[in-house]
């Protein structure tokens, strides 16, 4: 359970560091926006990771 | 009668000197010295004579360097954190003669990750206090509970003495290893989150620090709540049918033997009125040891939470919202904690005064 949930936070604390870094080096585009968008979906997944983990051992 | 005596010689049958011991130097360890005027010897003497158990002089003295020495710790970590903040600021009045934006976006993300550095290495200071705290306070209910049970069912509470000692050594261990395992880790989880926040342009995680954050307080609460009520309501029922029990043996005895019958109540009545005192003794040794094991921890917690929070409105002015709104969280995260410890000393104290109420007739 603890050792779950600090990975869980690791993971989120990673993944974010990781896309701000990305989201900096991007080149300025038209696509911009998007990438951006798609940053936040994954994050999302993230952040949902352990929702999902539950509901597909259910 | 020498009845000091009598209360001398059965304190030491029942409390053996290891288990005092144990709490003893546990509880001096986490206080720093604070809890070695109170123990059970001094607190019988007190007792008998009629004293005043606390020496206000020496806990204030000892209360005075503690605070100060703190304060002056944790001044370091604000200033410290307060001199990047000026630091970023600079940055961004700068970034306009870098060029490029990106060069100036990077040594902002490298200054924050400075300041998110020092923060979670003070969190987890803060954190290893409640843990160290918690596990104190729950040693010492594991070896006060038997104890005080034992001299509960020799005052004549047998009901109240045997219903009352699985559910409370098993609340108290269950409180312990959800504390450990789930609220506090919980905890440090809202606290990493809400310092992440100040990375970003865009708050990703900042609903989810506060949701942890509230539900580890509200569970705790909950818990107390609902343990507190289950032990007082129990103590209430079999402490009634338990004072029946004790009567009708009294009045028997006085009325059905006859002659001696009297003087053999009076004899028993002093002896549950002998035991009643001690369990007294010892529930106040406990409830002492108890409220100085959190007051201690609490305090370093406030003054980190207080410097966090005065740093982040220094800090205010000079950089990014996103920083002294973190800083912000980061104080109030210490601040659950310490209302985490809170509720948890409140449940063990309300149950050493359960005990420390029920019987004696």
């Amino acid at each position: 359970m603890t050792e779950n949930l600090l990975t869980w936070v690791k993971d989120i604390f990673l993944i974010i560091i990781s896309l701000s870094f990305f989201q900096i080096l991007l080149p300025d585009s038209s696509l911009e926006k998007y990438i951006k968008f798609i940053f936040s979906l994954v994050i999302l997944d993230v952040i949902l990771e352990p929702v999902i983990r539950i509901v597909t051992k259910a | 009668m020498d009845y000091e005596k009598i209360l001398k010689e059965q304190m030491e049958n029942v409390v053996k000197p290891g288990q005092e011991d144990i709490i003893s130097d546990e509880a001096s360890r986490i206080t720093e010295g604070l809890t070695d005027g109170f123990t059970l010897d001094k607190i019988l003497e007190a007792t008998l004579d009629g004293k005043s158990i606390f020496n206000s002089q020496e806990l204030i003295d000892g209360f005075k360097s503690l605070v100060i020495y703190e304060v002056r710790s944790a001044m370091v970590l604000g200033v410290e954190i307060l001199i990047i903040c000026i630091v970023t600021g600079l940055l961004k009045n700068l970034s306009s003669s870098f060029g490029k934006k990106s060069v100036s976006d990077i040594s902002m993300l490298v200054c924050t990750m400075i300041i998110i550095g020092i923060s979670i290495n003070s969190f987890r200071l803060a954190y290893d206090i409640a843990i160290d705290s918690v596990t104190t306070m729950v040693n010492t209910m594991e070896i006060l509970t038997p104890v005080l049970l034992g001299i509960l069912i020799s005052t004549g509470s047998i009901a109240s003495g045997t219903i009352m000692s699985p559910v409370m050594i098993g609340t108290v261990t269950g409180t312990g290893i959800i504390l450990k395992k789930i609220i506090l880790p919980a905890m440090f989880a809202a606290c990493v989150l809400a310092l992440i926040n100040c990375l970003t342009e865009k708050d990703y995680v900042n609903k989810l620090s506060k949701l942890l954050r509230n539900a580890a307080v509200g569970v705790t609460g909950l818990l107390m709540a609902l343990l507190s009520g289950i032990i007082s309501v129990q103590g209430l029922i079999t402490d009634a049918s338990d004072g029946l029990l004790i009567n009708t043996a009294k009045y028997s005895l006085s009325t059905f033997i006859p002659i001696v019958g009297g003087f053999t109540a009076d004899t028993a009545e002093l002896f549950i009125k002998c035991m009643s005192t001690i369990k007294n003794i010892v529930g106040v040794f406990g409830i002492i040891t108890l409220i100085l094991v959190i007051l201690v921890p609490l305090i370093k917690l406030l003054i980190i939470a207080v410097i966090y929070k005065i740093t982040a409105a220094a800090a205010e002015p000079i950089c990014e919202s996103k920083i002294s709104d973190s800083l912000n969280d980061m104080g109030s995260c210490i601040v659950s904690l310490g209302a985490v410890m809170f509720f948890t000393s409140l449940l063990f104290i309300i149950f050493i005064g359960v005990i420390v109420g029920m019987g004696g007739g």
